[in-house]
């Protein structure tokens, strides 16, 4: 119903007639179209109970669609529902509408009803019909359907089984396959088999039970093929019927009454043997075009044939065969079956037997032919006699082999079934001079001798191949060859052929050509696929054979029947595969290269295609270290072999390695050459900044015209900073002499005559224990105390007596022994000045550690002097350590001097003693020794 | 002409019990031959042992009794035999029309042996008869027969089950009544015997 819903809030102005006026438009077009759409009437069902049709038929008026639905009666259930378009029959007025079903239509029943539809408009539904279906009550009995069906196979089946009444339906098995079922009324279930296979030859059973098994009911499905004819042909035997042949290519699986029939230009055929493929039947005329329809409940097939009666003549034998036999001929008489034989061109064959009779022709030339070794050894073989050819039974044959020149011949028999003798010809070839022997056989049966068969074996034999090898492409006919003709050219022509293979007394066959012909196609039944033939051709003239042309082909290829030998290496970082020809024999196939795969896991990734044979190696690069498969395949126009597949663990390259460690190397050598070479250069600097100069000590006063003794007074200006650095290791406290020089470089001029001022510095120098290289400075600062007179200079102090050795100047030493000298002569003051020489003790390092010659001057002097015990030891492991050496720590020295005055013996005792500190020295030597 | 008497009904009598020993032989032989042809159908037409025939038997006779003669009790087991060739050939007949196949397998040719022994039992229950003084008379005649058999082709084929069931059992039938006939013809022969010695002395 149409509706039109009005809104309060729209137009409320609108007058309600205008409203009222449009529902009733609509409500009148609505009537009007319910007045065109007619229900269906008078609906009449037609039921093809076999082919599941249903046809329905109804007066529809002028509509032409309709919705149809068709319902399963009992369970409501709907099977059909559709709009369907029908246009109306013109002659009967009616509507009609075929539908096929799923199911047998005696399943159940099923009720149809129609309305007619225009667009969304439709009419009342019809009275509903029903086909009625055999699960009625009234129709108690135990039923199924189909009933017989013959389906092609692939079909699919709907069988349902209508339970008798009173009984409890059970199952239904499809042959011994239990099926599901759905039910579609109350007595009556089905089930569909989809995909049917053939059937047995009494089909198959389709069986309905009850629950308990009491009763049954069943049905039979026959599953089989159409008709399929081939091969109908068509001929004659008395030049007026005709007799037509075909074969059934497969079994229709259908028999008997549901077999196939056969019609021959629309007459009956009836069949002699319906069972055997080959199926023969006959017309009584020759209509010169002939239909054959085969039909079976499946299908139909139909097969023509045209052709003149002439050209399809099946001659019979000959009737009532005669003989009238003479002494040298004999007259063979028959007569034909059909009188139209008379008028008919026929060829007739006579073969005469040799039963009672003598033959009396000799054998025919046999075909004769050579193989030759290279060591003038081989074979004269010839072919067999057809029986034809044999005029009889062969008895024998007889071969000569004969060389006029040396006059050399040799004949000998054979047994009839011999066609190849061996042959050596070394000594001939020997002797003669001559380039060929002559082969002869001769066939032999009991009426003579054949006509000589000769074949020229060439005694210079050549191993060189003469002409380019072509190929030889098989086709359906054979090996075609062709070539040119020499127009000179008189000779005959001999093409052999042979496994190429074969290297030895190879089985040769071969084909005689007369001369002129250009082309020949080589057949053998002999020929294998897969195996390589060479094909040669050869002049047969009154000389040898000559080799005109040579040919390679294969019957067809196949893929090779080996793989390569494949071996893997290492070269570098990368992998060189290399592999060996395939044998001739197992290629079955002209190669036409290979392909290199990598194998990751189960998968084969192509890495190259060489096309070219002669390259059997190839080199995989930048792989990185790890294991790698290999397989390499040969392939042939057919495919690829089955492949070889090597594996190699790509190992880390130990020549790199070797580089490494060389290449490091020289990068140290280099440093180190440079840092040598920097130093060298800056050795100065170096000399500054590590090693110093110890400054001389300045004498105050005339210290060269006093020969007494002197009255030393400590400089009361003389200063001592003590210096600290931040960084200073307890454990390496040294204090470091600041050359007067380099405090005051450019800055300040040196004023010699001042009190020197020293700075220590507490600074990490070498540990290593380095002796003094002069006098022991304890023994200087030990000898230097005791001297109360001297002025003394304090210009370096070191918490480790080593330290003192780096009195680097040379000539500051040599200058430095020259106090001592001087100081010498004032050792006798009571408090003054004692060289350092007298005042050694027995113990370079413990006996002048005394504190008492500390405590002497600081008694006797006047205060200028500053002893070195009222220094703070810092270090007291290394105090400890050093024992008395760290008291002689500040020891003084004399001012002409910074080096203590001890021996050059003591000092090589001491570098003896003290090997480590070698490289110091040398080190300390190389930059003293550079200095300008 | 006494003595040739008394050696004919001494050779009818070694002709009788040879004859039974014979048929029952060729009984078991027929049902051994039988419960094959019966495996053979079941297999051919995957019958599986839940198909049964379990309607009333195709085969119409008296019903047998203990009270029954031996010319009777042979009468109806050659009747009955009779009715199961019948019903044989005809199921072989309709079935080879409707049914048949391409080829001849096991089962026809077992099917042909079982109709070819059922025919040579007939042949010594007929003798047999003949020497109990019988009629061969069947009954119900061949017309009477319901021989047609369904049209439906599942049924067919249970009919043809049904008639192999019945050859099966009337055989096993004929066994039974065969290894009881020797005895009972001794009796009888005895009995007969009696009574013409009793109807000499009286002469």
């Amino acid at each position: 119903m149409p509706r039109l819903s009005v809104s309060p809030s729209s137009k409320p102005n609108c007058s309600p007639v205008w409203l009222i006026s449009v529902l009733l438009g609509l409500l009148a077009i609505h009537t009007n179209a319910k007045d065109v759409l007619t229900v269906p009437q008078q609906v009449i069902l037609s039921a093809n109970m076999y082919t599941q049709h249903l046809t329905i038929s109804w007066l529809g008026g002028a509509a032409t669609t309709f919705d149809l639905m068709i319902l399963r009666t009992e369970l409501n259930e709907t099977v059909f529902y559709e709009t369907v378009s029908v246009t109306m029959n013109q002659v009967s007025g009616r509507h009609q509408w075929n539908w096929t079903s799923v199911e047998p239509l005696e399943c159940t029943s099923l009720s149809i009803k129609i309305r007619s539809r225009d667009g969304q408009t439709t009419s009342e539904w019809s009275n509903t019909q029903i086909l009625q279906g055999s699960d009625l009550p009234s129709n108690e009995k135990f039923q199924m359907y189909p009933q017989d069906r013959i389906v092609p196979v692939g079909a699919n089946t709907t069988f349902c089984c209508i339970v008798e009444e009173g009984l409890l339906f059970g199952t239904i098995r499809y042959g011994n396959t239990v099926m599901n079922t759905t039910r579609l009324s109350r007595r009556s279930f089905a089930t569909t088999v989809v995909n049917q296979e053939l059937s047995g030859e009494t089909g198959t059973n389709v069986v309905c039970f009850d629950n308990l098994r009491t009763k049954l009911t069943g049905a039979v499905v026959f599953v089989g093929y159409p008709p399929l004819p081939t091969d109908f042909v068509c001929e004659t035997r008395d030049l007026t019927s005709a007799v037509c042949q075909w074969k059934e290519q497969r079994d229709t699986n259908l028999y008997r009454k549901r077999g196939t029939r056969y019609s021959l230009n629309k007459r009956n055929c009836t069949l002699s043997s319906p069972e055997e493929k080959q199926k023969e039947c006959s017309v009584a005329q020759w209509e010169g075009n002939f239909t054959l329809v085969a039909v079976n409940p499946l299908g139909q097939y139909s097969l023509t044939d045209s052709a003149e009666i002439n050209h399809r003549v099946h001659p019979v034998a000959p009737d009532n065969l005669t003989f009238v036999v003479h002494a040298w001929n004999a007259t063979v008489l028959w007569q034909w079956e059909y009188k139209s034989y008379s008028s008919l061109a026929l060829d007739c064959q006579v073969e005469l037997a040799s039963q009672g009779y003598k033959t009396r022709g000799v054998p025919d030339a046999p075909d004769v032919w050579m193989w030759m070794n290279k060591d003038y050894t081989g074979q004269v073989i010839w072919k067999p006699l057809t029986q034809r050819q044999s005029h009889g039974l062969i008895t024998g044959y007889e071969v000569t082999l004969w060389s006029p020149e040396v006059n050399f011949q040799h004949t000998e028999l054979f047994s009839p079934d011999t066609y190849a003798v061996p042959v050596n010809l070394t000594q001939i070839a020997t002797r003669s001079s001559d380039n060929k022997v002559m082969a002869t056989v001769i066939a032999k049966n009991a009426a003579g001798v054949s006509q000589p068969a000769s074949v020229l074996i060439p005694l210079r034999l050549t191993d060189v191949e003469p002409f380019t090898v072509s190929r030889a492409v098989y086709t359906d006919r054979g090996f075609p060859l062709f070539w040119q003709r020499n127009p000179n050219d008189t000779c005959a022509y001999v093409v052999e052929w042979y496994e190429a293979s074969c290297k030895w007394d190879c089985p040769v066959e071969w084909i005689k050509l007369a001369a002129g012909n250009t082309n020949v196609t080589i057949k053998s039944a002999n020929l294998q696929p897969g195996v390589r033939y060479n094909i040669s051709l050869y002049s047969s003239s009154s000389e040898a054979p000559e080799l005109l042309q040579h040919w390679q082909g294969y019957m067809q290829e196949l893929v090779p029947s080996s793989s390569v030998l494949l071996s893997t290496t290492q070269h570098d970082s990368d992998i060189v595969l290399t592999w060996r020809e395939i044998p001739l024999v197992n290629r079955r196939g002209f190669l036409l290269g290979y392909n290199i795969y990598i194998s990751g896991g189960s998968q084969l990734t192509l890495l190259a295609n060489l096309s070219d044979l002669e390259s059997r190696s190839y080199t995989v690069k930048g792989l990185s270290q790890g294991l790698y498969n290999f397989t390499v395949k040969a392939y042939t126009s057919a495919g690829e072999d089955k492949g070889t597949t090597a594996s190699i663990t790509l190992e880390p390259y130990t020549d790199w390695l070797i580089l490494e460690i060389l290449a490091s190397l020289g990068i140290i050598a280099l440093l180190l050459a440079v840092v040598t070479f920097i130093c060298y250069k800056k050795r100065k600097w170096v000399k500054k900044a590590f090693y110093p100069d110890i400054p001389e000590p300045k004498l105050s006063g005339d210290w060269s015209r006093s020969q007494g003794p002197l009255n030393v007074k400590p400089s009361p200006h003389s200063l001592v900073h003590m210096v600290e650095k931040p960084e200073w290791d307890s454990s390496k406290e040294v204090l470091v002499v600041i050359p007067e020089e380099d405090e005051f470089e450019g800055d300040e001029p040196v004023d010699t005559d001042e009190p020197t001022s020293l700075r220590y510095y507490n600074q990490v120098v070498d540990e290593r224990p380095i002796r003094p290289r002069f006098p022991d400075s304890s023994d200087s600062s030990a000898s230097s105390l005791d001297s109360a007179c001297t002025d003394v200079t304090y210009t370096g102090i070191q918490t480790s007596g080593s330290s003192l050795v780096f009195q680097l100047d040379p000539q500051g030493s040599s200058e430095g022994q020259q106090p001592q000298a001087d100081l010498s002569v004032c050792g006798g003051g009571g408090g003054g000045y004692r060289p350092q020489m007298q005042s050694r003790a027995p113990s370079d390092d413990i006996g002048l550690a005394s504190p008492e010659p500390f405590l002497e001057p600081q008694a006797a002097s006047a205060g200028g002097y500053k002893p070195q015990s009222s220094w703070h030891f810092d270090s007291p492991v290394d105090a400890g350590e050093s024992g008395g050496l760290a008291l002689s720590l500040g020891s003084p020295t004399s001012v002409a001097s910074t080096q203590f005055l001890l021996p050059d013996g003591e000092e090589r005792a001491e570098e003896q003693r003290q090997p480590s500190s070698s490289a110091a020295t040398w080190f300390t030597n190389l930059l003293s020794s550079t200095k300008p | 002409m006494a003595a040739r008497r008394t050696r004919g009904m001494t050779g009818g009598s070694d002709l009788s019990r040879a004859t039974v020993a014979r048929a029952t032989a060729i009984a078991e032989l027929l049902r051994y031959e039988c419960s094959i042809l019966l495996e053979l159908y079941r297999k051919k037409e995957s019958f599986t042992a839940d198909v049964t025939v379990t309607e009333s038997r195709l085969v119409s006779v008296p019903p047998p009794s203990s009270q029954l003669e031996t010319r009777d009790k042979l009468w109806c087991l050659h009747s009955a035999l009779l009715q199961c060739r019948s019903f044989l050939e005809r199921a072989i007949t309709k079935e080879e029309e409707q049914l048949g196949g391409g080829k001849k397998g096991d089962y026809e040719t077992q099917r042909k042996m079982v109709k070819e022994r059922l025919s040579l039992l007939l042949i010594n229950t007929g003798e047999l008869l003949k020497t109990a003084g019988g009629v061969m008379i069947l009954t119900p005649s061949s017309e009477g027969l319901e021989l047609d058999g369904p049209t439906i082709l599942f049924e067919l084929k249970l009919w043809v089950y049904r008639i192999f069931e019945e050859v099966d059992y009337w055989t096993k039938t004929a066994i039974t009544t065969l290894q009881a006939l020797p005895s009972v013809i001794a009796k009888e022969r005895a009995r007969t015997t009696r009574v013409r010695s009793t109807r000499s002395a009286r002469r």
